[in-house]
């Protein structure tokens, strides 16, 4: 069940301002086809595991705009581990995966990802790799006689990654 | 000679180099030419970076594919997450309205992606351009009586639409591409789980490893195959952590299935790296035993471009 409601009286409000901000996020929108049949939580292997983790409860906090309750510090959103279930149970393509990873494009709009995350990211926006190289990489693929790894041109990741400009491309 | 792009992503060529040489070994074996891709980058990761800002993520994508479409050739990949990231970029940018967004992007960097390069995961490759019996004609040392456990992870079969590989629900290419080695396949209980990897809380991979590594041991398989570094580094260090937290005895070798190949191809099982595992095959060393009066051990020389 949603909760977070003061009181049982209470009206729920869609937040239309959410939901137009989730819409503009690739595939964020697909959680408008949702009618909440549940397909996506038996083969849930975080619902299985965790005792908190929900999709089809993540999609209708979605569908009534209670971003509120999804985009906080500690959001439940990162226990998803991405195995791609609920997409392939889906009846009705919601991809309920894909509007999770645009709900924490979101929480990183708003400067909350998870320092494990932010670590990855933040090696891979330097180096054009999620895995540091270190001399020890070099030495052990010359050990099995690997060519040595060539550093990735930065400056094309760069220009990729910035984000449009304001009247520029809507990229 | 058929010649494919590949795509090593980060986690093999740095942390994992072993199951890099082994593909370079065993692919020219089975008549597959290695292009390397010049200025790849991280596919990027369809977790970390994807979780910041899609479209960045899908433009650099698009980037990997367009070194592939330049020099005219399909791509493999070697881990599941790259599977997911480029296979994916395939498949949205069949949007042709995305399709002029992105390029919008890659125009900063003089690049236009068409479209026109595959993206395969190198045991689909292996499947669909070589083929099961080519497979086991190349193994010297058939691993028979070999009992292997099979993990198959998530993003090679899923999403089933996009990746376009094999039945989800019954996926059969690791059991065929283990038995060609000679070697026994085993589906445990828990064989569809996920290994839990990129999940950022401790709860639920922690207990989600422990269903999966109950389920495997209770099989008495003599190694786990699979074909991701990420789900081998759950396997790996990962069966260690369990082991300790849950005073259990979980220890059944993990293998990427490319190095299983390597040593069934010839290749000694000292020049295959497992001295870095943290549960080594050490029952493979039998096989070599066996064969080591029958037939000279191939090199296991590296092919590069």
């Amino acid at each position: 069940m949603v909760q977070g409601r003061n009181n049982s009286q209470e009206t729920v409000r869609v937040d239309f301002r959410f939901r137009r901000e989730l819409a503009q996020k690739l595939e964020g929108n697909l959680a408008s086809f949702c009618y909440q049949c549940g397909a996506c939580v038996g083969d849930c292997p975080a619902t299985t595991y965790s005792g908190t983790f929900n999709p089809r409860e993540i999609m209708l906090k979605v569908l009534y705009g209670l971003g509120e309750e999804l985009l906080t510090e500690d959001s439940i959103l990162w226990q998803c581990t991405n195995c791609y279930n609920c997409h392939e149970r889906c009846p009705q393509e919601v991809k309920p995966v894909e509007v999770i990873i645009s709900l924490k494009n979101m929480l990183a709009d708003r400067g909350i990802i998870p320092p494990s995350a932010q670590k990855i990211i933040e090696t891979f926006e330097t180096t054009g790799r999620t895995t540091p190289i270190s001399s020890a990489v070099h030495k052990q693929r010359e050990r099995f006689g690997l060519p040595p790894l060539q550093p990735v041109p930065m400056d094309e990741i760069r220009a990729l990654i910035e984000p449009a400009s304001k009247g520029g491309d809507t990229a | 000679m058929k010649r494919f792009a590949f795509f090593p992503g980060c986690l093999i060529p740095a942390r994992h180099p072993a199951m890099e040489f082994a593909i370079r070994s065993t692919l020219p074996k089975l008549g597959i030419e290695i292009v390397d891709l010049e200025g790849a980058s991280c596919c990027p990761d369809p977790i970390y970076f994807k979780s910041k800002d899609k479209i960045s993520w899908l433009a650099v994508a698009a980037r990997n594919l367009c070194l592939a479409e330049d020099i005219g050739v399909d791509i493999f990949t070697n881990c599941s997450g790259c599977t997911a990231t480029l296979s994916e970029t395939y498949h949205l940018l069949q949007d042709l309205e995305l399709r002029a967004q992105v390029n919008e992007r890659l125009k900063r960097i003089g690049k236009e992606y068409r479209g026109t390069a595959r993206v395969r995961h190198i045991a689909t490759l292996v499947r669909d351009e070589v083929g099961y019996e080519v497979i086991r004609q190349s193994v010297v040392r058939p691993l028979e009586d070999l009992k292997v456990a099979i993990h198959y992870g998530c993003h090679l079969l899923k999403p089933s639409r996009i990746m376009q590989v094999d039945d989800p629900n019954n996926p059969t290419v690791l059991e065929h591409l283990v038995s060609a080695l000679g070697a026994n396949p085993v589906r445990h209980r828990n064989w569809y789980l996920c290994c839990g990897k990129a999940c950022q809380t401790e709860e639920v991979p922690l207990n989600m490893m422990h269903d999966l590594l109950g389920a495997v041991c209770s099989e008495h398989a003599d190694i786990l195959c699979l074909i991701c570094p990420t789900c081998y580094g759950q396997f790996d260090h990962g069966q260690m952590k369990v082991s300790r937290q849950f005073d259990e005895e979980f220890e059944t070798p993990p293998i990427y299935y490319f190095q299983l190949l390597a040593f069934a191809q010839g290749v000694p099982y000292d020049k295959l790296g497992f001295e870095r595992q943290r549960f080594k095959p050490e029952c493979l060393r039998r096989f070599e035993m066996a064969t080591a009066e029958t037939a000279a051990p191939s090199s296991g020389d590296v092919h590069t471009e």
